[in-house]
């Protein structure tokens, strides 16, 4: 199994797809998941303190807006853990954890600086792109390693 | 508000592209609560988000941007109604400032709603979001007190600012005394001017029918005097210069140069608008003068006199930062520049800051009206009339605008 | 999935079949675990519960139309305070119009997973490349010579 970052980092498409393949799709769900259930932080919506963009210093440097560095508390970690990536770009749909284009470029800079295989490609809209994408991502991920 | 009064709900939309991410959400919702407001997203279509930037005639490259403007659309269309706007992005981020500064004049352009902009970093508190918080649900409740234009009774005023504290007393639409000191202890500061206005007014504090008190140290003078009316300094000072200034009917940009920051409003009939606060340096503030003098060894009250005479040309000064800004000062003396033309720059400087960073944000209509201690320093309404080539009014009694402004207000509350 | 500290789990359910509606989803959900809840959204099916049992049970509807049901992990469980449109008033969360997109998506997605499973080969797609500027001055002197 192989862990494998996505972006978008909460995309349903890439991580149903990646689980289907057998691996672990590292995805912002997840992370949210943690961040909310921590116990005796008190900050809603997402529990994202002023500490957050303090930890996202270690992506960006102080003159990156907060919110861009308190995305990077939460997608960071999720890099670092990469063994592969798949970036799928359309910037046009991208809301909420994915709605800032400066925290996206910097997630997508990461992910390629890393050296882990990354598949990049565009969201389909007709049944042949659909294919092409599909067919793509499986093909990347049989290719990654299993255990 | 006063503490007497229990005030409806009001609906604010936060319209933003992150601060849930920058960990000052829990600050926004505390600031709103405190004033009774609930901050909310607004409804919209959701279909209008593929649409909205041709729309809106502007592209962007964040998607969250598209749903600032989104939800604009549909607080200006009553799709979402609510009381009041609070636009919000992160500071430092030009892409956000564009968008932040459409959306508002847009919200303005095209609604009565009253909007808010402002741009936070991490470190932003709800202590901070207050004062905006406050002053915007008051203009959206569109009080009565805001229609006040007569001070009745005997009333005062208690002004805790963040440098000085002012006290003013009022009896049938006079001043009759007035008190000014500067702050140390904020109770006991307030104590000492409103005994100094008190004694000069010539009357007990028993007999004051009515007291408001505004500033930063508001609230806790407010409860120590048992005050009718806190509130927050937009709206004191709002009435409090067109009133002084005599400019209560149509519109009017009030500018108060405080000792820590700046208030830039656009008022309309005595009730504020648009209004933005500076916050990030006190490079454009009363305390850099303040340092001015002393470093160039004249009292404050002499600078403006001495500001006058000098010619900001021939130094070169910028106070975006009140650390570089003290640092060209001390250079400038340094290579012998003549003290006349350091005061003269420090008042640009000043001046040019406000211009800057706060009038870009306010549509500027005249009369402009200068008022807070720093417009007394002569060299400071002639820079700001320079600067812009309109004729600048500091109305008398300038630096007492919130002490008179909450006398006035308070009077509401004399014949309740 | 990674496996979470309070081992607790939410998954979003979608069903984008012509053979399954969400109805039967939940019942097979409600037949299968006493301790798993599910709150049914237009969207799909959100299921919470232990980790193990949801999975398990997520597998099951999954089965019931593999390539064309939808499936990833939620952050928040359905209705939680903090993110419901009920308690914080006015419209969706940003995170939604995402959603709303890739699910427009899902019956390509489908059929392509259908056409990978029966090995239908990959035709290649020709994408318009950018037009040349000696044609597009060709264009422009026919067009002022008309």
């Amino acid at each position: 199994m192989t862990k494998v970052f996505i972006y978008p980092t909460n995309s349903l498409i890439l991580s149903d797809l990646i689980e289907r393949f057998g691996h672990t799709p590292l995805a912002m769900m997840g992370q949210v998941h943690e961040k909310i259930t921590t116990i005796g932080i008190d900050s809603p919506p997402l529990n994202i303190t002023p500490e957050d963009p303090k930890h996202g210093l270690k992506y960006a440097a102080v003159e990156v807006p907060a919110g861009v560095r308190g995305r990077m508390a939460l997608v960071g970690p999720l890099i670092d853990e990469a063994e592969a990536a798949i970036i799928v770009d359309d910037a046009a749909i991208s809301f909420g954890c994915m709605g800032c284009a400066r925290t996206n470029e910097l997630t997508k800079f990461l992910a390629r600086d890393k050296g882990i295989p990354v598949l990049e490609l565009v969201y389909p809209y007709s049944d042949a792109e659909g294919k092409e994408f599909v067919y793509k991502i499986s093909d990347f991920l049989k290719s990654l390693p299993k255990e | 508000m006063s503490k007497e009064e229990k005030y409806e709900q009001v609906k604010v939309a936060l319209v933003s592209c992150g601060s849930e991410y920058a960990g000052i959400q829990s600050q926004l919702d505390s600031a709103a609560e405190r004033v009774n407001a609930k901050l909310v997203y607004p409804e919209m279509d959701v279909s209008s988000l593929d649409t909205i930037e041709m729309e809106f005639g502007l592209q962007v490259a964040s998607a969250d941007l598209k749903l600032m403007m989104a939800r604009a659309k549909a607080v200006v269309e009553g799709t979402a109604p609510v009381d009041g706007v609070f636009v919000t992005s992160c500071f430092r981020c030009a892409e956000a400032a564009i968008v932040r500064n459409e959306v508002r004049r847009y919200i303005h352009k095209n609604s009565d709603i009253p909007v808010i902009s402002y741009s936070f970093t991490e470190r932003t508190t709800a202590a901070t979001l207050l004062t905006r918080m406050e002053a915007l649900t008051t203009i959206a409740r569109r009080k009565h007190l805001l229609a006040r234009e007569v001070q009745t009774g005997l009333t005062a005023g208690i002004d805790s600012g963040s440098t000085t504290t002012k006290a003013a007393i009022m009896r049938d639409n006079k001043l009759i005394g007035e008190g000014w000191v500067p702050t140390i202890n904020v109770i006991e500061s307030a104590r000492k001017a409103y005994d100094i206005a008190l004694e000069q007014a010539g009357v007990k504090e028993e007999d004051v029918q009515a007291l408001g008190t505004t500033g930063y140290g508001r609230f806790l003078i407010g409860e120590h005097f048992k005050a009718q009316l806190v509130q927050e300094e937009i709206t004191v000072n709002s009435k409090g210069a067109v009133y002084l200034a005599d400019k209560q009917k149509g519109p009017a940009t009030v500018i108060d140069i405080g000792g820590m920051d700046n208030k830039a409003i656009s008022v309309e009939d005595g009730i504020p608008g648009m209004f933005t606060m500076g916050g990030i340096c006190a490079g454009a503030s009363g305390r850099f003068l303040d340092m001015t003098a002393k470093r160039l060894g004249v009292e404050i009250t002499e600078l403006g006199k001495l500001a006058v005479k000098g010619m900001q040309d021939k130094v070169e000064m910028n106070s975006y930062c009140i650390v570089f800004g003290i640092q060209s000062l001390v250079n400038s003396l340094a290579q012998g520049s003549a003290a006349q033309d350091v005061a003269a720059a420090a008042c640009h400087s000043v001046v040019e800051q406000i211009f800057e960073q706060q009038l870009q944000e306010i549509e500027v209509k005249e009369p402009l009206i200068l008022v807070g201690g720093s417009s007394l320093i002569e060299g400071v309404p002639k820079a700001l009339g320079d600067l812009l080539k309109i004729n600048v009014i500091v109305p008398p009694h300038s630096q007492l605008i919130g002490a008179v402004g909450a006398a006035l207000l308070a009077s509401g509350y004399v014949e309740e | 999935m990674s496996a979470h500290e309070d081992g607790t789990i939410t998954k979003l359910v979608v069903i984008s079949s012509d053979s399954v509606l969400p109805i039967d989803a939940a019942l097979e959900v409600y037949e299968s675990e006493i301790e798993i809840t599910i709150k049914e959204t237009c969207f799909g099916t959100m299921v919470t519960g232990p980790e193990d049992a949801v999975n398990k049970v997520v597998e099951k509807v999954v089965a019931l139309d593999k390539n064309h049901i939808f499936v990833k992990e939620r952050g928040f469980p359905p209705g939680d305070d903090r993110r419901c449109r009920a308690g914080r008033g006015g419209g969706p969360r940003p995170g939604f119009h995402f959603l709303r997109n890739e699910i427009g998506m899902l019956p390509i997605i489908g059929k392509a997973l259908d056409d990978y499973d029966n090995n239908v080969p990959l035709e290649k797609i020709v994408r318009p490349e950018k037009l040349k500027v000696s044609i597009l001055k060709d264009i422009i002197e026919s067009e002022l010579t008309r």
